[in-house]
């Protein structure tokens, strides 16, 4: 279905081809233990952390 | 939008959700959410396309109105501001694989505007901005365990 007249001979707003994120699903399932990647997340967010310098 | 001070708009994003071919279920808990967030005034919806990529490459844009049955989507429909040009299109569809339909959402970050027009108000001024993947998050945690361990 066409789109909608308004939107042709605009400029548009998207200035490139957009990249393929890397698949989140994929990345934090890689071993048999997705639930300790969730925990290891979530720590490295955890309000107090401190950053070692 | 029309009442809108450019000072008072909050970030813009958007996101490409791809939905490989037959791996679509769609409940209607994605736009229940999505209400959510526009009820609580957490976002404003700007625009929404649904692209579809056939096996060649080739790319299809429909209006969400295009889909038929919109349910509780339908008032939302009727407030989006159709920011997206046709020139986006291809751009948008560039990441998505042959065979695949994807979702395309733009909205304004309302919780967001408040905090940049007070930094404007401040004198500051955006110099950048952007988003940690978790990957980057897992990475960086992995690096650092073994020297949590050494230092233990």
């Amino acid at each position: 279905m066409p789109l909608r007249p308004a939107r042709r001979g605009r400029v548009g707003v998207i200035r490139a081809p957009v990249a393929k994120t890397a698949v989140v699903a994929k990345a934090v399932t890689p071993g048999a233990a997705p639930v300790a990647r969730t925990a290891v997340v979530a720590a490295a967010v955890k309000p107090g952390r401190r950053r070692r310098i | 939008m029309a009442e809108q001070s450019l000072d008072e708009l909050g970030p813009v994003d958007y996101v490409v959700v791809e939905f490989p071919a037959g791996a679509s279920n769609f409940t209607g808990e994605m736009a229940a959410e999505l209400l959510a967030l526009v009820d609580s005034g957490t976002i404003r919806v700007i625009d929404v396309l649904i692209l579809t990529k056939d096996q060649d490459g080739a790319v299809e844009a429909m209006e969400l109105s295009d889909i038929g049955e919109l349910g509780e989507l339908q008032a939302l429909e009727a407030q989006l501001a159709e920011l997206l040009a046709e020139d986006d299109v291809e751009h948008l569809a560039a990441a998505m694989e042959p065979g695949s339909t994807a979702g395309v959402l733009i909205w304004e970050n309302l919780w967001a505007a408040p905090f940049a027009s007070a930094a404007r108000r401040s004198g500051g001024q955006l110099i950048a901005n952007g988003r940690i993947p978790i990957q980057a998050i897992i990475a960086s945690i992995e690096a650092d365990e073994p020297l949590t361990t050494q230092g233990e």
